[in-house]
C-alpha cells in the first residue's frame, strides 16, 4: 500500500514538473495560469492520495484546501484578463 | 493487502494515470483553448479517482465520504474555472485558429443586469446543507445537528433568491446522472487518446451558438456544465433573455451536429429539473 502511494506521489511529482515547463513556456498569461492551476491541482491529489498512507483526514482536508485555492485564484486572474483587455 | 485496499490503489494508479496526462497535453496541443481541454477533462476525473481511491484504501467510511464530497467539488469547479479562462482567452484575443465563429458577433452583456423576481426560502433545500454539515464533522451529535441546522437557514435565508419552478424528477435525475458519468469517463477517454497519440491534425476549433430551447437557469447552467464533460467541447459563454450557450469544440463537423448533441444534453436536464413555464 506505502509503495502505490509513494509511486502515486512520484508520478504526480513528475507531472507538476511538467506542467511547470509549460507555465515557462507560456506563450501567453491564459497558458501560464492554466498550468500553475494544473499545479496546485497535482499538489493536491498527492495530498489526498497521503492520507491514504496516514489514515487520517487531516491531509485532505490540506488537499481541499489547495484546491479550493486553486480554483479562487484562476476565477480571479481570468476576471483580470477580461477587465485588462476591455 | 486486502481486497479494498487493492480496488483502492487501483483507483488511485487510475487516477494519477489521468493526471500524468493532463500536463502531457498542455505541452502537447497546439493552442490556449485546446490546452484548456485537456487540463479541465482528465484533473477532474483523474483527482476524484484519486480521493476516492485514497477513501477506499484507507478502509475507512468517513474518509470515503470526504473523497465523495471533493469528486463533487472538482465536477462542480472545473467547468467554471476552464470556462472563466476559455472566456478570457478568447476576449484576449488568443483564439485566432477558429474554422467557425458564432460569438464573433456579440457583444455580450454583463450577467448582472438582468433582474428577476425573488422567491421564498424553502426548509426542505436546507436538508442536503445539513447532511454535508454532518459528514464534514463525522460526528452526528445532537450538538452538530443542531448548529448544522443553524448554518442551513443561515444560508437559505440570506442568499439571494430566484425563483424557479424547477421540480426535481428522481426517475429523470438518475437518468441524467447515469449518462453524465457515461459521457465524463468517454471525453477523458478521448482527450487522453489525443494525448497519447502524437499527430493533431485532427483538431478543428470552432465556437458554436446554441440556443437553449427551455428558459430554466438552473437548467442552463447544468447544461454548460454538462458540455464541458462532453467529448471535445467547452461552454466560453452564456448570453440570457434569450438563453444562448456559446460552446467550444475542438473536432468541429458541421453546427447541426453540435446543436443536435447539446439538444440532447437539454432533454435529459429538462426531463431531470422539469421545464419553467413562460410567463
Amino acid at each position: 500500500m506505502n509503495d502505490v502511494v509513494t509511486l502515486a506521489q512520484v508520478l504526480l511529482g513528475l507531472a507538476g514538473v511538467l506542467a511547470f515547463v509549460r507555465a515557462v513556456l507560456g506563450p501567453n498569461l491564459v497558458d501560464r495560469i492554466v498550468a500553475l492551476d494544473l499545479v496546485l491541482l497535482l499538489l493536491a491529489g498527492g495530498l489526498a492520495a497521503h492520507s491514504a498512507r496516514a489514515g487520517s483526514e487531516l491531509f485532505f482536508g490540506a488537499a481541499i484546501v489547495v484546491a479550493l485555492v486553486a480554483f479562487a485564484g484562476t476565477v480571479i486572474v481570468a476576471r483580470f484578463i477580461e477587465w485588462r483587455d476591455t | 493487502m486486502s481486497a479494498l485496499q487493492l480496488i483502492g490503489s487501483g483507483l488511485l494508479l487510475v487516477g494519477v494515470f489521468l493526471s500524468v496526462l493532463a500536463p502531457l497535453g498542455l505541452l502537447d496541443f497546439p493552442t490556449s483553448l485546446a490546452r484548456m481541454h485537456a487540463a479541465t477533462k482528465m484533473t477532474s476525473l483523474g483527482l476524484a479517482l484519486i480521493a476516492l481511491g485514497a477513501g477506499v484504501a484507507a478502509e475507512s467510511a468517513g474518509l470515503f465520504g470526504i473523497g465523495v464530497l471533493v469528486a463533487v467539488f472538482l465536477f462542480l469547479t472545473a467547468p467554471i474555472s476552464g470556462h472563466m479562462l476559455g472566456r478570457a482567452s478568447y476576449h484576449a484575443g488568443q483564439a485566432p485558429d477558429l474554422v467557425h465563429d458564432d460569438l464573433a458577433t456579440v457583444r455580450p452583456d454583463s450577467p448582472a443586469n438582468t433582474t428577476r423576481p425573488v422567491g421564498r426560502p424553502s426548509v426542505l433545500r436546507m436538508i442536503p446543507l445539513v447532511l454535508i454539515w454532518v459528514l464534514l464533522w463525522r460526528d452526528a451529535g445532537a450538538g452538530v445537528w443542531l448548529v448544522g441546522v443553524f448554518v442551513a437557514a443561515l444560508i437559505e435565508w440570506t442568499r439571494r433568491q430566484r425563483r424557479t419552478s424547477a421540480r426535481i424528477n428522481l426517475r429523470g435525475s438518475l437518468i441524467f446522472l447515469g449518462r453524465y458519468a457515461w459521457t465524463v469517463i468517454l471525453s477523458t477517454a478521448r482527450v487522453a487518446w489525443e494525448v497519447i497519440t502524437p499527430r493533431n491534425d485532427q483538431i478543428r476549433e470552432a465556437i458554436v451558438a446554441v440556443p437553449m430551447r427551455s428558459n430554466l437557469m438552473p437548467a442552463a447552467l447544468l447544461v454548460a456544465n454538462a458540455i464541458s464533460y462532453t467529448p471535445g467541447s467547452l461552454t466560453v459563454e452564456l448570453t440570457e433573455d434569450p438563453l444562448i450557450l456559446y460552446v467550444h469544440v475542438l473536432h468541429f463537423e458541421s453546427v447541426a451536429a453540435v446543436r443536435e448533441e447539446v439538444a440532447e444534453l437539454e432533454r435529459l436536464v429538462v426531463g431531470a429539473l422539469g421545464e419553467e413555464q413562460p410567463v
